[in-house]
């Protein structure tokens, strides 16, 4: 890990001018991503501006949508009662994410802003694109197990890692940032992007921009709704799949659906035409199936991950019953 | 038994016990606390030796009740500053990486992982360790707990465990153990205790000791 | 030997004697040894599996702040103990040329330790070692098992020796399995295994003087190390020193000396510094040693009603292109059944590698998990219960060495763990239990290893307040060697537990053997119980001497304590230690005791058994495995310490489950490199995979294997776990896994 220069700002202001000047400056909150990526020197920044003081850690209900602090740890989150009531779906993502300590570091910010955990892109010896442009794809041809089966490109097949953005893009969330010239909003999906010739960049915010907020439209489906995680253990893994499945139920027939898989994008992976699928349809098994078989279209597997192809529509079709309450 | 008659010595550390070492480093330090100044050398790789010391940022932190004035580099995790800095060896280094959960320590009541934490995001910040969990000579219920249940074996995730165990009740997630053993996931041992230390944590969320 | 110890089944089982040491974090571990003016080293691994250093560029390194040393084998001093051909010094505890490390120019694995960066902190010297820039010639590396297993060769010692355990063995007729009614040939394979113990490897060499040197040290042995070191560095045995008080985990890794550790010596001579290494957890999978991929094939003759015909078990595991590491993977196939006719093939196959070193239960718990599974499957296809079919198998008598055994209850373990899992709920059919949506199934896998004993010795003093502090260099890496020690001191004086104190894990005390093949108990245990009795013997000398007619012809045994009061035959003698030691000038009595193997070894089959009863939940779409319980038996002999005897069958069932479900050190062939080189992506198991798990110990001692006994327990925890876990999933659904781990990708 180089030396690098050490600011602590107070304001977004001060954040985002921290950042000037210097493309490989970056932001520190949590650290739990940066600072293992620093020591294994998969990245290098040269000076690290410090927000933890800056005082966006409110979780807040108004104008019809729930605002979450870029800065709110995901233990708060998680654990927030108006989130456990009016978006269980991502309190149940966010527990099922990493461990209790590393939740009570990580920042909703920070979650967004994680790399992926692909085994090229952290051995600064193999292969990798995204830590390297142009040094090849590892894992297209390696061991790709852990891999994408949707949006890949022959740059890079890596997952994003997040369980908590899978349950925020499924929950139709947009996030609020800050940059020199003001604020923006990004609706969620477009947040993360595919990977395309360009794996190297992971999402769409501007070298000088700040994660501000999350926001979180009100809706209708929190009494259906269920994160299902499916890793190597049972506990403290990355997913091989999971999914967030919401469900707004008038009796036994599906109003609307959400639906949203992790594990196997380069971003969270909506499924609309799923949950086009499954409007006002009865919350069945038969259902549920036919749900998945269409959102596995367009699916394409690797040498070693071809079992997400089966255990994709199999996560989805159990995370629906539960969420509809047929477990 | 008077150990210095035994015809084997009790293993020591050298001539110099670096606790004595670090007092005097420290009165170093002290005098030598001065305005950062920026370390602009980063930028050029470091291609050129420094002469002056490396560049240190000075960071106030209560470590285990005691007020410390530091001087870290911003580099120095939390980790690394207690055990070779302040010479609190209790908090364990098991991955360096976030995966194991031996470098747990309390920083303002919370769990948190010192490895990724760097010390310099600590100002003004309370951090508990191992060290400073009994008062005194007498054990926290959850360390009774723990030698009780024989929670450990090696006892080198011990520290984290502990720590980890006591977050867990005060946060409200061991309230059955199905909880705890999801809540402690985070904390990773190789020895295989896991039984015994839900048993443990069981036991102090319950009340305390009940021998 | 006093009877007393082993009737005293209901002394209240002793708390770990560091356990307040451990919890309140005061136990120091071989990088908390904080010396003045210490330097800190980094190692940097080589980027390729086979070739050799071109260059290697160490200016900008050199040049950063407070770099002290880059060291490699350009610019190394000269270790005197490396020859240019020929063995190394250094008493391997495999056969071959250890890797001598920043010796010469060759890379024969990826992440060999090519460089060390030594500065004045860790943060510094972790840069510099960025900025060293190395060019390689690369050639082409072998590192994959099964693709060149054709290749694999008979070991050296199985060459030279055709009764060594690696040597090709056939009992019966070579043919019997063709011409049996029931035929059953299946390939297993399990995966390279990581030892992983908590603490990372990590040494602090010191050199006190230009002669003498100091290691803290994270090893098995401190005696094998101060050996080592010595031959190594030329020196007197007694200028090195080993200290390793505490050890955080080490199943098996700490059994070898690794080139770390030389790496850190040597950089502490040239900066003339101690200096602190500590491997990074990527190096933990590379440098010091794992447990071997292993493919297996095996091929099971039975009768229809279930006798055993023939078993023919062949097996490759990986070793290095420089040592030649072997495990017994194929032992228990030739004892543990009754099976007149038996085959076995054991091979190597040297590859690209670092050298795998035994890892817990080491080729045991390999073998088992095939032998074990096949005698699953069998049972399965002649449909009979698993129990059943084993015990129409039971050998009376080892069949491998034509030997009685020492003891052997496992009739026991069956009939307990039978009990306690649930067996009877078990279905014949696989895939006939469900719990709401899970499957459900039962399994179980039998495990064995030899009750191994070494030589050991130990000093032991006892005042007249009645303290006994004891003195052994053995370490304790887990399983509560000083509780157990005490405890036998105990049981055996009748002094309280509180008055004793046991001090390992250094190498000027006196003589003790490894810590690993489950022989601490079995060997230091007898030198605890010599000792103990030779002080007796000494009291009883000085009481006759003074005129205790009662004393005279009093042996060890009568004599026991009521604290300080020395009481025969239970009654009190009115003699105080006190007044007794006063009576003589003296206010210390001392003794030093070996104990070691005796004659029986030639006699009988000496083993510990275990039996793992598993009951496990299947997801059927998802494929998720959740063991819902474990049960485990085990024939270890005299449970010594029963705390911390439960806790290491609990931790080697732990281990098992993570053999058996999530552990994986999956190797990219085109590089030569692991790609699951953390504990982010190499997953052991944590607090949410393991259930309450069940221990029964039979707790009969074997006084023929030792004194104490004892017949080890730290190896039978784990084996035959795995293929208890592969049996029950096999049947909660059906689907028979013969490629560890079961990750939920094999079962949807």
């Amino acid at each position: 890990m180089i030396q690098f220069q050490y600011e602590r700002v107070t304001t977004a202001k001060a954040a985002i001018s921290g950042l000037a000047n210097n493309s490989n400056a970056r932001f520190i909150a949590g650290g739990t991503n940066l600072v293992d990526l620093m020591k294994r020197n998969v990245t290098a920044p040269t000076k690290l501006v410090d927000i933890n003081m800056v005082p966006l850690k409110d979780i807040q209900q108004q104008n019809g949508k729930t605002s979450i602090g870029a800065l709110a740890l995901n233990s708060a989150v998680a654990d927030n009662k108006l989130i456990i009531e009016k978006h269980p779906l991502l309190s149940q993502a966010l527990n099922a994410g990493a461990s209790a300590q590393i939740r009570n570091m990580a920042t909703v910010g920070g979650n967004m802003m994680q790399r992926t955990r692909c085994p090229y892109f952290y051995d600064t010896a193999l292969p990798c694109n995204k830590r390297e442009p142009g040094s090849g794809c590892g894992a297209l041809q390696g061991l790709n197990r852990m891999h994408a089966i949707f949006g890949t490109s022959d740059k890079c097949i890596a997952v994003h890692p997040s369980d908590m953005c899978i349950a925020l893009v499924a929950l139709d969330a947009s996030v609020v940032v800050a940059g020199p010239k003001g604020e923006r909003r990004i609706p969620f999906e477009e947040f993360h992007r595919l990977p395309g010739n360009q794996p190297e960049k992971d999402n769409t915010l501007q070298n000088n921009e700040m994660i501000i907020s999350v926001e979180i439209p009100d809706n209708a489906f929190n009494k259906n709704a269920h994160y299902m995680k499916v890793r190597d253990r049972a506990s403290y893994a990355f997913a091989l799949v999971s999914v967030a499945a919401a469900l707004h139920m008038d009796g036994k027939v599906i109003k609307e659906a959400r639906l949203a898989m992790g594990g196997v994008a380069h971003k969270p992976w909506r499924l609309k035409e799923a949950e086009q699928a499954l409007a006002g349809k009865p919350a069945t098994e038969e259902t549920f199936r036919q749900a998945a078989k269409i959102a596995m279209q367009g699916a394409k597997a690797f040498k070693y991950n071809a079992f997400k192809l089966k255990l994709g529509p199999n996560v989805i079709v159990e995370a629906l019953k539960n969420a509809a309450g047929l477990v | 038994m008077d150990k210095s008659k035994s015809k084997y010595e009790p293993e020591r550390e050298g001539s110099e016990s670096r606790r004595d070492f670090l007092k005097k480093s420290s009165i170093l330090t002290a005098i030598a606390v001065a305005p950062v100044a920026v370390a602009k050398a980063a930028e050029h790789n470091l291609g050129e030796k420094i002469s002056a010391a490396f560049e240190t940022t000075p960071v106030n932190v209560t470590v285990n009740g005691v007020k410390k004035q530091l001087n870290v580099e911003p580099r120095s995790t939390l980790l690394d500053t207690l055990r070779e800095q302040l010479d609190l060896t209790g908090t364990k280094k098991g991955c360096d990486y976030g995966q194991c959960g031996a470098c747990t320590v309390h920083v303002n009541g919370q769990r948190v992982l010192s490895c990724l934490s760097l010390a310099v995001m600590h100002e003004g910040q309370e951090v508990t360790t191992i060290e400073g969990l009994a008062k005194g000579e007498e054990l926290h219920p959850m360390q009774q707990a723990f030698i009780k249940h024989d929670g450990f074996q090696c006892g080198y995730c011990t520290p984290g465990q502990i720590m980890s165990a006591v977050a867990c009740i005060n946060e409200g997630h061991a309230s059955n153990e199905a909880d705890i053993r999801e809540f402690m996931s985070g904390n990773i041992c190789r020895c295989g205790a896991y039984p015994n230390i839900v048993k443990a944590i069981q036991e102090v969320k319950n009340g305390g000791q009940k021998s | 030997m006093n009877e007393a110890f082993f009737d005293k089944k209901d002394y209240k089982p002793l708390d770990r004697v560091d356990g307040r040491l451990k919890v309140t974090g005061a136990a120091k571990y071989s990088a908390e040894y904080a010396l003045p003016n210490m330097a800190y080293a980094v190692l940097i691994g080589s980027r390729i599996a086979k070739g050799t250093i071109k260059s290697i560029d160490s200016k900008a390194a050199e040049r950063a702040p407070d770099v002290l040393a880059v060291i490699s084998y350009v610019n190394a001093i000269k270790v005197p103990g490396y020859q240019p051909k020929g063995k190394h010094p250094s008493e391997p505890s495999t056969q071959g040329q250890p890797l001598r490390v920043f010796f010469d120019n060759k890379i024969v694995s990826n992440d060999q330790p090519i460089v060390a960066v030594v500065a004045t902190s860790f943060e510094k010297a972790r840069h510099a070692a960025t900025l060293v820039k190395i060019q390689y010639n690369k050639e082409q590396h072998m590192t994959d098992l099964e693709a060149n297993a054709a290749k694999a060769v008979l070991p050296a010692s199985g060459k030279k020796n055709p009764k060594s355990p690696t040597a090709d063995y056939d009992r019966g007729e070579k043919n019997a399995f063709e011409s049996a009614p029931v035929k059953f040939e299946a390939e297993y394979v399990l995966p390279t295994e990581v030892h992983n113990p908590m603490e990372l490897q990590s040494i602090t060499a010191h050199w006190e003087a230009d002669d003498k040197l100091t290691v803290y040290d994270k090893v098995q042995g401190t005696k094998m190390t101060q050996k080592n070191f010595a031959k190594e560095w030329n020196l007197p045995e007694e200028n090195v020193k080993c200290i390793a008080t505490f050890v955080g985990g080490a199943f098996g890794n700490g059994l070898h000396n690794w080139p770390h550790e030389t790496a850190a010596i040597i950089a502490a001579k040239q900066v003339k510094r101690p200096v602190k290494l500590v491997l990074t957890r990527e190096q933990m999978f590379t440098m010091v040693g794992y447990r071997p991929r292993t493919w297996q094939k095996i091929q099971v003759g039975a009768t229809k009603d279930g006798k055993l015909v023939a078993i023919n078990h062949h097996s490759v595991g990986q070793t290095s292109s420089y040592e030649e590491f072997t495990e017994s993977t194929l032992q228990q196939t030739r004892m543990m059944y009754a099976s007149p006719n038996v085959s076995t093939r054991y091979r190597i196959l040297p590859l690209n590698l670092a050298t795998p070193i035994w890892m817990r239960g080491p080729g045991e718990a390999t073998g088992a998990f095939a032998l074990e599974s096949a005698m699953d499957e069998v049972a399965h296809e002649i449909g009979m219960d698993p129990i059943d079919f084993r015990l129409a198998n039971y050998t009376e008598s080892d069949p491998d060495k034509n030997m009685p055994w020492s003891t052997k209850y496992m009739r026991e373990c069956y009939e307990e763990g039978k009990k306690r899992i649930g067996w009877e709920n078990r279905k014949l059919k696989p895939g006939s239990l469900r719990d709401g949506e899970w499957l459900v199934g039962y399994g179980m896998g039998t495990g064995t290893f030899g009750a191994n004993r070494n030589a050991a010795t130990v000093h032991a003093e006892l005042d007249s307040d009645g303290n006994l502090v004891m003195h052994c260099a053995i370490t304790d890496i887990g399983p509560g060697t000083g509780t157990a020690m005490v405890q036998i001191a105990s049981n055996t004086t009748g002094l309280p537990t509180e008055k004793i104190t046991f001090h390992l894990g250094n190498s000027t005390f006196p003589n003790a053997g490894l810590q690993g093949g489950s022989s601490t108990v079995n060997s230091v245990g007898p030198a605890v119980l010599a000792a103990c009795n030779a002080l007796k013997e000494q009291l009883i000398t000085m009481a006759a001497g003074k005129g205790n007619a009662a004393f005279t012809s009093a042996k060890p045994d009568d004599l026991m304590f009521d604290k300080t009061e020395i009481q025969l035959g239970g009654k009190s003698a009115k003699l105080t230690l006190g007044d007794l030691l006063k009576q003589n000038n003296i206010d210390k009595i001392e003794t030093t005791n070996e104990s070691k193997p005796d004659e029986n070894r030639n006699k009988y089959s000496m083993n510990a058994f275990s039996m793992h009863f598993a009951m496990v939940h299947v997801h059927p779409f998802t494929g998720q495995v959740r063991v819902k319980k474990i049960v485990c038996c085990a024939d270890a002999g005299t449970i010594v310490s029963p705390k911390t005897a439960a806790s290491q069958m609990i931790g080697g069932a732990t281990g098992g489950i993570g053999m058996a479900l999530t552990e994986d050190a999956m190797m990219d062939h085109r590089f030569g490199r692991y790609i699951t080189k953390d504990l982010a992506d190499y997953h052991v198991p944590v607090h949410a995979d393991v259930p309450e798990i069940d221990v029964y110990f039979v707790n009969k001692p074997d006084l023929l294997a030792d004194p104490v006994g004892s017949k080890g327990l730290g190896e039978i925890a784990i084996i035959g776990v795995a293929p208890a876990i592969a049996n029950a999933v096999f049947n909660a659904t059906g689907k028979r896994i013969r490629e560890l781990p079961i990750t939920p990708d094999k079962l949807i």
